[in-house]
């Protein structure tokens, strides 16, 4: 574990903060869980953007009828 | 032959020739279920008579105007996110374990319309968020993992315990399983089959398919689903076209990329060379190989993790913080993890699947391919208790991680993704070649698959267990 990681107090102040408190016994297996996450998305901060939009767009009008993937 | 053994084309032809009821048919199924179930445990619940009630319809119907479709009178089995009126969508958890749903999902309710024989629902990784799904067993093997996270469904095509099944498909979760079983895989594209009605896993990966035995039952299945639902946001109308493939095996004209990267990196030797053989019948049936590198693959994993892990614990927000302790640990610790993942993150992600989605398509528009062919699992099912697989160069990978690694890319992208069993490994093990198209490119991956599996010895592998 480096100086970087998330401690198990750390996770439970998130995990609060986020409207899910978290019992004692839960915490250490949260914080391991969340930095294997956190080592897993943090790649994508390699990538520049631009002006990239996320995928998620809103389609006015609602039904639409030949998209595109 | 015993009805249960019938594909759903043959068993089609035998009841629109009046050579076999659907009371038969189902009939026959649900013994087969109550033979295999024991041993397999591919179902969560078996709705008897209600299946009965429905063949006999199914029966009058056809005696008195004839069979509507190819799914008239046929058994399936839903996989258990899928909801059927009146009836339990039990996802394989004691979270729901008072469920009720209220109304048809669109694929049930299309299913249904098209004379198809619901049996019952099959067993899901908890939620759909795992790849092996421990309730059931592999069909060839009852030791070794049925894989996920359709894997009840995957064991029962393959146990011919339902002529057809439907699954979903959140980073693999019907290839994976259908490779592992030896039977026949389709993710169709992204927002081809609406998934209304269907219990969420991610939003923005979630797809309905169908497995099945062959590679026309799959087109079959696949033409009664499509069409545009409002209910489902990603819904798109279907470009018109027939699905089912014709009865020629001439691939003339049909380009298949090759990766030369990511695919054939870290895969079991005889998992290599199997698909490779299969490669090998693509070009010997007239489809000309052409190399293809596969972009941002080092982003796959983060991006399909960026999305479907927050999503999945925004859509179990509530019952996470009211019965925590009805859920499986390994999911339950996702769920609380997945809380603690930032919008920065999840943007990323959303951000990344736009890049490597036209990159990918700019990869198949300048090499000009059709189809993607690549082995659809690194490996054949492991063992139960296996955690995690240790490669040739010492790299130690999850289980979970591997079987899930090339068959998100398909998940990322929206394109469609096939898997046809191309053979069994030394150990009896069946392995599956994957074949990926271009967004609603359905027909080239379906004649493509069908063009092999005419011509193949692997073709309708019937596992011994």
């Amino acid at each position: 574990m480096s100086a970087d990681d998330l401690t198990p107090p750390e996770a439970a102040r998130w995990a609060a903060r986020s409207g899910l408190p978290l019992a004692p016994e839960r915490h250490a297996g949260v914080a391991a869980t969340a930095e294997h996450i956190h080592s897993v998305v943090s790649v994508l901060r390699e990538l520049d953007f631009g002006d990239t939009p996320p995928s998620a767009a809103y389609r006015a009008g609602g039904e639409q009828h030949h998209g595109t993937v | 032959m015993e009805p249960y053994e019938l594909t759903v084309a043959g068993a089609a032809e035998a009841v629109r020739a009046r050579r076999l009821s659907p009371v038969e048919l189902v009939e026959s199924v649900l013994d087969r279920i109550e033979q295999v179930q024991p041993r397999l445990g591919a179902y969560v619940s078996v709705t008897a008579d209600r299946a009965r009630r429905s063949a006999r319809r199914a029966a009058e119907e056809i005696a008195a105007g004839g069979a509507t479709g190819p799914l008239h009178g046929i058994p399936a089995g839903l996989k258990d996110l899928i909801d059927v009126a009146g009836t339990a969508t039990s996802a394989s958890s004691r979270v729901r374990v008072d469920h009720r749903a209220r109304a048809d999902s669109t694929v049930a309710a299309r299913l249904s319309a098209a004379g198809a024989v619901f049996v019952g629902k099959t067993h899901t990784h908890e939620f759909a968020y795992g790849l092996t799904t421990p309730q059931t067993a592999n069909a060839w093997d009852r030791s070794r993992v049925a894989g996920g996270s359709s894997g009840g469904s995957a064991v029962a095509v393959a146990a011919r315990a339902a002529t057809f099944a439907l699954g979903t498909d959140t980073g693999g979760s019907i290839r994976v399983p259908a490779s592992l079983n030896g039977v026949v895989g389709l993710k169709p594209t992204y927002g081809l089959v609406p998934r209304h009605g269907v219990t969420s896993l991610s939003w923005s990966l979630d797809h309905v398919g169908p497995i099945t035995r062959t590679v026309e039952d799959a087109a079959l299945v696949l033409a009664s689903l499509v069409g545009h639902d409002p209910r489902d946001p990603a819904s798109v109308a279907p470009p018109p076209g027939d699905y089912r493939p014709g009865p020629g095996t001439d691939l003339t004209g049909l380009r298949v990329g090759v990766p030369g990267n990511y695919y054939f990196d870290h895969v079991h030797p005889d998992v290599e060379a199997a698909v490779r053989g299969a490669i090998a019948r693509l070009e010997a049936l007239g489809a000309r190989l052409v190399d293809v590198e596969i972009p941002m693959t080092r982003y796959i994993r983060a991006t399909q993790w960026g999305l479907m892990v927050p999503e999945a614990s925004a859509y179990h927000e509530r019952t996470l913080r009211a019965v925590p302790d009805l859920y499986s640990a390994d999911v339950r610790v996702l769920l609380e993890a997945g809380e603690l993942v930032t919008a920065g993150d999840y943007l990323r992600a959303q951000r990344a699947r736009t890049l490597v989605r036209r990159a990918w398509l700019d990869m198949m528009d300048m090499d000009a391919v059709d189809v993607i062919a690549a082995p659809t699992v690194p490996m054949t099912a492991v063992d139960a208790g296996q955690t995690a697989v240790t490669w040739g160069d010492g790299t130690v990978e999850s289980v979970s991680d591997a079987y899930v690694r090339l068959s998100a890319p398909a998940n990322v992208t929206g394109v469609p993704s096939l898997t046809v069993p191309v053979g069994l490994d030394p150990q009896g093990l069946p392995i599956g070649m994957q074949l990926m198209g271009r967004p609603f490119g359905e027909a080239a991956v379906l004649r493509a698959g069908h063009a092999y599996e005419r011509t193949g010895t692997a073709r309708d592998l019937v596992p011994a267990a």
